[in-house]
């Protein structure tokens, strides 16, 4: 019979794809994290998860090694404004990027929602000194660059002071600013 | 629409060319005389399952839009025990069943006709087995996941245990 | 009565599964049908009652009602793939299949109590050897193994209190 014969070749191939699946491990390129969330909950109730706007200045002013302060927005509105020294790191190219372990992460975006979540995604990756701005752009933005009380930041990054009544600083508004 | 109806000519093509119809032969599996039963079973089972595993990794499949049912060991221990107490008095499964009955079988109609009054006495007693059946239900859980082991590894251990069988198989039809 | 090998009628098995998980995106199953055509029963006869009850539900608010439910399709399907096989192999025929000395009656009292049992097993383990060992062993479900273990193991079990059942001669 055709197929006693093809008994032998069947058991082979399937042993031989097997074999290879074990190698290979997973079927999907997964890219796995995998967290405790104790320890996270501990950190976002302690607040040492982000840094405010004030504190991300003076770092930026100051030089501090191993910094990189990474705008999760998309291209498009980075190239509007960015925080001075940023790189965009749009979520899906944050999470396949690898990055110095030893270095300072910190993530902004608009208002914080999405640069919190690619805390926990970095922080999920491994990488243990992340942040992200509680406020987003516009805490940078209020606190650095349109305060009511300027200090020797705001003048560092070319923000002017926010006069009683003055509208909130925009993104638009910056780039109008310069010369 | 039509995928189903394909698909499940398809089966029971499959199932009667393999003469899972006839319920002489699938006791054969549970007399060790005629182990058809789980040389097919196990077969189609290694088939789907290197399948799957290859065309995920060729980017053909999405392994995430295929529905895994869910996991509710308590319930599918002691439904597993009253179904293949079922299957060895019958001498067929519900699909089985269905390929014998559309083969002539009387039998086959009859265990089709008791399928049916089995379901309905238990839906009719949900109310009763409720605690059981949601015992410890937990979606999806799959074997890697459980033993902290990659799919591939557990696709290899599976294969060899199903080759394993088969080589057992055979001895013991020889035998009978 | 010439059956294929039963290794090539896995891989062919195998292959109607894998496209059942490709193109629909789920495995076979059997059982599901009969708990439909339950389902619909009960609300043919107590439409209120099967609404209420949170099993026979479950099955009845498929789009297109519970007869048009994706598995029901698939069983129609496995009875005219099974009578086309049957018929083209020669194997088609009127009979009660049971063995030596076995009255057509108490075979058909045996099938229709098994029958019941492998709907109340399927019913609680959600599926059964389509849906449950098949679909959910390829696809390496924990519940999906532990059914294939029980159900053989209580098969093993009972299977020699009925060995009279199939007699040769």
């Amino acid at each position: 019979m055709i197929a006693a014969r093809l008994r032998p070749i069947m058991a082979g191939a399937a042993f031989f794809l097997a074999g290879a699946a074990a190698i290979i491990g997973t079927p999907t390129r997964s890219v796995r994290g995998s967290v405790d969330v104790r320890t996270l909950a501990s950190e976002v109730a302690r607040e040492s998860d982000h840094v405010t706007a004030l504190e991300l200045a003076d770092w930026i002013r100051a030089a501090k090694p191993g910094l990189q302060v990474l705008d999760v927005r998309s291209a498009g509105e980075f190239d509007r404004y960015h925080i001075p020294t940023a790189r965009s790191m749009p979520l899906e190219t944050l999470v396949t990027t690898t990055f110095d372990p030893n270095a300072t992460l910190v993530l902004y975006s608009e208002g914080g929602g999405h640069a919190a979540q690619a805390w926990v995604l970095l922080r999920a990756l491994g990488y243990q000194h992340v942040f992200s701005l509680r406020g987003g752009l516009e805490e940078w933005l209020e606190d650095v660059m349109h305060p009511a009380a300027p200090t020797d930041l705001t003048r560092y990054f070319g923000g002017f002071a926010r006069k009683p009544g003055d509208a909130p600083l925009t993104v638009d508004a910056l780039r109008r600013h310069g010369c | 629409m039509v995928t189903p109806l394909l698909i499940g000519i398809a089966f029971g093509a499959a199932l009667e060319r393999a003469g899972l119809g006839s319920a002489r032969k699938l006791t054969g599996q549970f007399y060790l005389t005629d182990l058809t039963v789980f040389k097919v079973m196990f077969t189609a089972i290694v088939t789907a399952m290197l399948g799957l595993f290859w065309l995920a990794r060729l980017g053909l499949v999405d392994l995430s839009g295929i529905y895994v049912p869910e996991t509710a060991l308590a319930a599918q221990i002691a439904g597993g025990v009253v179904f293949g107490a079922g299957f060895a008095i019958a001498g067929l499964c519900p699909g089985t069943s269905c390929v014998a009955a559309a083969s002539g079988r009387g039998d086959g109609v009859a265990t089709a006709a008791g399928m049916f009054a089995g379901m309905l006495a238990a839906g009719l007693a949900f109310p009763l087995l409720a605690p059981l059946y949601s015992a410890g239900a937990r979606g999806a859980w799959t074997v890697p996941d459980l033993l902290h082991v990659r799919s591939g590894v557990v696709i290899f251990g599976v294969v060899l245990m199903a080759l394993a069988g088969f080589v057992l198989a055979e001895r013991l039809e020889r035998r009978a | 009565m010439k059956y294929s090998d039963p290794y090539l009628a896995g891989v062919a098995l195998g292959l109607v599964l894998l496209a059942a998980f490709v193109f629909a995106g789920r495995g076979l199953g059997a059982s599901g049908a009969f708990a439909s055509a339950a389902s619909s029963a009960v609300h043919a006869v107590a439409p209120a009652y099967a609404d209420g009850n949170a099993y026979f539900a479950g099955y009845l608010h498929e789009p297109g009602g519970a007869w048009r439910s994706w598995l029901v399709l698939e069983i129609a399907g496995v009875f005219i793939g099974g009578f086309v096989s049957a018929v083209l192999a020669g194997r088609w025929r009127r009979t009660i299949e049971r063995g030596h000395g076995v009255s057509p009656g108490s075979r058909l009292a045996a099938a229709a109590g098994g029958g019941t049992l492998m709907g109340a097993g399927a019913m609680l383990a959600r599926g059964c050897t389509s849906g449950q060992a098949l679909t959910g062993g390829a696809l390496l479900s924990v519940g999906a193994w532990a059914f294939i273990v029980s159900a053989f193991a209580a098969g093993y079990a009972v299977a020699p209190l009925r060995r009279r059942a199939w007699r040769e001669s």
